[in-house]
């Protein structure tokens, strides 16, 4: 294998920019009967809150033309039993994991940093401030740029490791939010959570979703996310974690060339459980076919210069030479 | 795990909206258990969910799906002609527990609830006597059971509107079954409803029930958690934990969480 998907994100060696999407790869083993987990270049585990939560009424899933809803509403076993579960997943996983964190409130968000930072296993976080399935917190501290710079401040000054802040794609400004969450200090920001809509049962007269409304993603949202990277990487100097939608290697390809430096994949995976090592290969024989010695190269390439100014801003950072 | 583009053999129409589906496979399992069920991929991309069935049986390496053209997906599977591909995942989830010997069993397939019952009888008719209660709402409903395999075993069938066997429900027959014979266990498949009030008599006579439940899916692996329930043993996932639970763990079949939201 060459190096070609080799890349550095967030200071941490990768073996390729291909991560899971939280929410959407369990703890980590939940694919293991379809591909080798280590062939990821990281896991983006089930996101974490610090007491248990059973989540939202039934039906939580609904299919829509080319995506999904889901009202899942963060059910997790809490931040206790995540830290028992974390050495027997890191036994078999030995690429890094990324632990996704979610509060209700601000003082929750503090805690379950603090928390995460403890854990030895766990080497970046992803800062959820746009979950569209809790009632309070989530994407209330997305939605408002105010309240998405508090959060952040508050946990970096608690949080060591490199942090991502997810950001909500239910706002009118995106960029905004993402500059001020670089500011405050994240290190990289993930971009996109699920878009809030809902969807209608004809027969019974009712909404599908027993929360009424949830997150749209699949292939339905890659167009709104491939927006939002582009405009935010053109005016940030931290990389971008892409995701929404991707599920073969050319949508993968135009994530990375809005400016992208590693992707996510979710809802994808649920059709296709092979889908990451697809990519993988994709991105290989991509990079072979075009002489391209690191597929860092091409981040931003459909920016207006090319993605030369944010590729220089990010410095080496993202890039392997092998 | 198995995850593999299958060859379709047949796809006839039993009845109305009633498919069987014969899938043939270079590897597939074959250590299934019925109540399992896998993950049928569409051909279509916009349909970006893959559509849970149930292992209507296994026969070397062919298996069988036994399906109701309801919507999008499983009308596109009514297309499929012989020699066509579709790709499926599994045998996923837990399955009945069939590990017994000298019992009475009544097993209780209503509607679509009949899919997982022609593998659950043929793993239990040798070691149990078995009475078998199948309904629906009419003849094309319960047409499928003409294909079961009824040696030594009890065959029972009530439709809605009375066009063949009893008029009535699967629910007023077992309570007549009780009547005459002592029953060991039931097992059963059908709509929400159905499954409530079985496991109600199950209950009143204190005898064991394990029931098939639905939720809408999308990983099929307890990935996403899109399909819990919270049962006495706290949320579990129908795709796993499921699809098929004891009835006395479920606390409602209809309820996750009374409260909603975050707790
Ligand atoms: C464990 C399990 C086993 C099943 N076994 C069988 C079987 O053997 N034969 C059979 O005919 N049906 C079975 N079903 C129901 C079957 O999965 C649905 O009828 C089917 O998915 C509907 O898809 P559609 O594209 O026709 O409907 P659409 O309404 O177009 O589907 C839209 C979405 O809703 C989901 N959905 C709709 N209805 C249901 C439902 N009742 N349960 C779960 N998801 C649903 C679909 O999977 C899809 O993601 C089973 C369901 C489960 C959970
Ligand atoms: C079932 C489901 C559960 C999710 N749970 C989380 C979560 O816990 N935390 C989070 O930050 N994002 C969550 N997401 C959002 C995804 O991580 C991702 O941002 C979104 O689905 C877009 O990507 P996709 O279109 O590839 O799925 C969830 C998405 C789905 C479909
Ligand atoms: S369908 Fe994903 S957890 Fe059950």
């Amino acid at each position: 294998m060459s190096n070609r998907l080799n890349i550095s994100f967030l200071g941490k060696k990768l073996n390729n920019p291909i991560m899971t999407a939280s929410g959407c790869f369990g703890y980590g083993l939940e694919y293991k009967n379809y591909f080798n987990p280590n062939e990821l270049g990281a896991a983006v585990l089930k996101g974490i809150t610090m007491e248990p939560r059973n989540g939202n009424p039934g039906t939580r899933i609904a299919e829509t033309p080319s995506g999904m809803l889901n009202s899942v509403g963060l059910e997790n076993p809490g931040i206790e039993e995540f830290k028992k579960l974390i050495p027997s997943i890191k036994k078999e996983l030995n690429i890094p994991l990324v632990a996704n964190i979610n509060g209700k409130i601000l003082e929750e968000y503090i805690e379950i940093a603090k928390e995460v930072e403890q854990i030895e296993e766990i080497e970046m976080v992803e800062l959820n401030i746009s979950c569209p399935n809790v009632k309070d917190g989530g994407m209330a501290f997305g939605a408002n740029p105010e309240m998405a710079r508090l959060v952040t401040r508050e946990v970096r000054k608690v949080l060591s490791k490199p942090m991502i802040v997810k950001l909500s794609p239910n706002v009118t400004n995106i960029v905004e939010i993402a500059k001020i969450v670089e500011e405050e200090g994240a290190n990289g920001v993930a971009l996109i959570n699920t878009l809030l809509g809902m969807a209608v049962d004809i027969r019974k007269r009712k909404p599908i979703l027993g929360n009424i409304m949830g997150g749209l993603s699949g292939p339905a949202v890659k167009p709104v996310a491939l927006r939002m990277i582009y405009q935010v990487s053109q005016a940030v100097s931290i990389p971008v974690l892409g995701m929404g939608g991707i599920s073969s290697t050319e949508d993968a390809i135009e994530f990375i060339m809005v400016g992208a430096s590693a992707i996510s994949l979710g809802t994808g995976m649920f059709g296709n459980p092979t889908l990451p090592i697809e990519i993988k290969k994709g991105l290989e024989k991509y990079c072979i076919e075009n002489n391209i010695e690191n597929i860092s190269e091409i981040v931003g390439a459909a920016h207006p210069d090319g993605g030369a100014a944010y590729r220089n801003r990010l410095g080496g950072n993202n890039e392997i030479k092998g | 795990m198995f995850l593999e583009d299958v060859k379709v053999i047949e796809n006839i129409q039993i009845a109305d909206n009633y498919y069987l589906m014969r899938v043939e496979g270079k590897k597939i399992p074959q250590h299934s258990k019925p109540g399992q069920f896998f993950m049928l991929q569409c051909k279509d991309n916009s349909k970006v969910l893959r559509r849970p069935i149930s292992l209507h049986n296994v026969d070397g390496n062919i298996l069988e799906f036994y399906y109701e053209a309801l919507g999008k997906g499983t009308k596109e599977f009514t297309q499929l002609s012989i020699g066509e591909t579709i790709n499926v995942q599994g045998p996923l989830g837990n399955g009945y527990d069939t590990d017994l010997k000298g019992k009475n069993i009544v097993v209780i397939g209503g509607g679509m609830g009949m899919a997982p019952i022609k593998y659950l009888i043929k793993d239990l008719k040798d070691n149990n006597d078995i009475t078998f209660i199948g309904g629906g709402r009419n003849a094309g409903a319960v047409k499928i059971i003409e294909k079961f395999d009824f040696e030594n075993i009890q065959l029972k069938v009530a439709t809605d509107d009375g066009s063949v066997g009893i008029k009535g429900n699967t629910v007023d027959i077992l309570k007549e079954v009780l009547k005459d014979q002592h029953i060991d266990i039931i097992y059963t498949c059908g709509p929400h409803p159905m499954m409530e009030a079985v496991a109600k008599v199950a209950q009143e006579n204190n005898i064991r029930c394990q029931i098939s439940l639905e939720e809408r899916m999308a990983c099929g692996i307890k990935a996403c958690v899109g399909c819990s329930i919270l049962t006495k043993k706290g949320m579990k996932k129908v795709c796993y934990d499921g699809p098929v639970f004891e009835s006395t763990d479920i606390v409602d079949v209809d309820v996750v969480d009374p409260n909603g939201g975050c707790k």
